[in-house]
């Protein structure tokens, strides 16, 4: 399972098994413990609780470094990503949390800062990982207006439902 | 005028009268692609059906059922989600709801302002032909039906390629590729099973959680026009063919005062809002994000956060993003 985790890391698994796996998370006391341990440090790195408890957290976090190797990756942004994480424990949970709590958006890390930038800082993975939470408010917003509603009425509402779920379920 | 002009274009027959602007573009282009391309939005807005379709996108793949019934005050659209995470939208005219029932919420949106269908043509077809090259394919079969491939060719680099596929005898849309500037796919809609005409139960319409959410989150995007620029925002330039088609106020996850700018080449549209910085806590970085044929662009501009959503290259959303001004 801990393998699995790693490749939910690198956003290896297809939906489908990635379901069934964080399904298998939330039966297991163990690894929903680490899980819980991400959720935290990711809240602590935006700020959202005390550093007493962001602090202890990234100590538990560093004494577990198998949870969060990275596998070989095809793609070679994400690869790039992914490598500046490792060098960071802490922001490799966070960008954890973001990535699988919504598959199918990719960061663009060209446009995003430069691939160098991406490469050298964690503030820069951060930058072009991170899902704003309320993105789903935007595409609902923007969908009426778009093409693919004049030619397939509301048919295009019916995505971005990924988002939607982890965000609702943090 | 409305039934006329759905026979008109049902039967293949001359162009309408409020067309006339755009005949000079038919003319230098193929006309009859352009038709098509007109068949198509008619039979989305006049024609009842029924059906299944798939979102694909990388190797992600989404099913969907969807219901259209066009009645006498109206038509009315029931969507539901088959895979993952239900959610269900219902939209009756111009008022669209969408049930969530993962976060037990309900949003609610309107489209003010929104030109009825036929008028909207004109323009939009003119905006179509100047900025893509429409070119008729052969005749491939979708979801057991024969259909006419259409080719939407970009003129230039700040735009997506397309290519449809529409039911020869009704010109209902069966299925959509689109293309990114190397020629490679981005994403595709299709049909798996589509039912054209014909009775469609009314029960396939219900709101299947209207009962479910009466003590769910409402959230009603109030989206009312709004004069932008006088408030001092303004796109110092777009991208060529783009151009502003709607501006608004609405408040989005909570926050009001969230403008909201449109911009359209005819088909791809560009939305642009701002919001007041302190919407966002804590703040975004700003960046780029793609899902499939969308990139989203954030970027703060003094105390606001501009975030740019389009059906676009991200060339296109950027540009856009960066030229977001605030003068007062």
């Amino acid at each position: 399972m801990k393998e699995k985790l790693s490749a939910m890391i690198d956003g290896e698994l297809q939906s489908d098994s990635l379901h069934t796996h964080l399904g298998r998370l939330r039966a297991d006391p163990e690894l929903r413990g680490a899980w819980d341990t991400y959720h935290l440090i990711g809240d602590a790195l935006r700020g959202q609780i005390s550093p007493a408890i962001a602090d202890r957290v990234a100590a538990r976090l560093r004494e577990e470094p198998t949870v969060l190797a990275p596998r070989p990756e095809k793609s070679r942004s994400r690869r790039l990503g992914w490598y500046a994480m490792s060098a960071a424990a802490s922001v490799a949970a966070v960008a954890f949390v973001v990535w699988t709590a919504s598959p199918g958006w990719r960061a663009e890390s060209q446009l995003a800062g430069g691939q160098d930038a991406v490469a050298t800082g964690a503030a820069v993975t951060l930058v072009s990982t991170a899902v704003p939470a309320g993105i789903e408010n935007y595409l609902l917003a923007h969908r009426p207006y778009s093409h693919t509603s004049a030619m397939q009425g509301i048919a295009p509402y019916g995505r971005s439902v990924f988002v939607e779920h982890e965000v609702a379920g943090k | 005028m409305t039934a006329p002009f759905a026979s008109c274009v049902r039967a293949g027959m001359r162009i309408p009268l409020f067309l006339l602007p755009v005949s000079a573009a038919i003319a230098q282009t193929e006309p009859s692609a352009l038709q098509w391309l007109q068949r198509i939005y008619a039979a989305t807005e006049k024609l009842s059906y029924s059906g299944t379709f798939v979102y694909q996108q990388g190797q992600q793949v989404e099913t969907s059922r969807i219901t259209h019934v066009v009645e006498a005050s109206g038509p009315r659209e029931r969507l539901e989600t088959l895979d993952g995470v239900p959610r269900e939208i219902i939209r009756t005219g111009d008022e669209v709801v969408c049930y969530l029932p993962a976060s037990s919420t309900v949003k609610i949106d309107k489209q003010p302002g929104r030109r009825p269908f036929p008028a909207i043509l004109s323009e939009q077809l003119k905006d179509v032909s100047e900025n893509y090259t429409i070119r008729k394919g052969e005749i491939e079969r979708v979801g057991g039906y024969s259909c006419q491939v259409l080719a939407l060719e970009p003129k230039d680099r700040m735009r997506y390629g397309h290519r449809l596929w529409a039911d020869l005898s009704t010109g209902m849309l069966l299925k959509a590729k689109t293309f990114d500037e190397k020629n490679e796919l981005l994403e595709q809609f299709a049909f798996t099973q589509i039912k054209i005409g014909g009775h469609i139960g009314r029960d396939q319409l219900k709101a299947r959680y209207f009962r479910k959410s009466r003590d769910w989150r409402v959230e009603d995007s109030g989206a009312k026009r709004a004069n932008l620029a006088e408030a001092g925002w303004t796109i110092r330039s777009s991208p060529a063919g783009f151009r502003t088609v709607a501006e608004l106020m609405r408040t989005m996850g909570g926050i009001g005062g969230v403008g909201h700018i449109v911009l359209s080449d005819g088909l791809a549209a560009i939305s642009v809002f701002i919001e007041p910085a302190t919407s966002k806590q804590p703040a975004p970085q700003p960046g780029l994000l793609r899902q499939g044929a969308i990139n989203v662009y954030m970027r703060p501009v003094g105390s606001y956060w501009v975030t740019v959503v389009g059906e676009a290259p991200a060339e296109s959303v950027k540009y856009i993003a960066d030229a977001v001004e605030y003068r007062k």
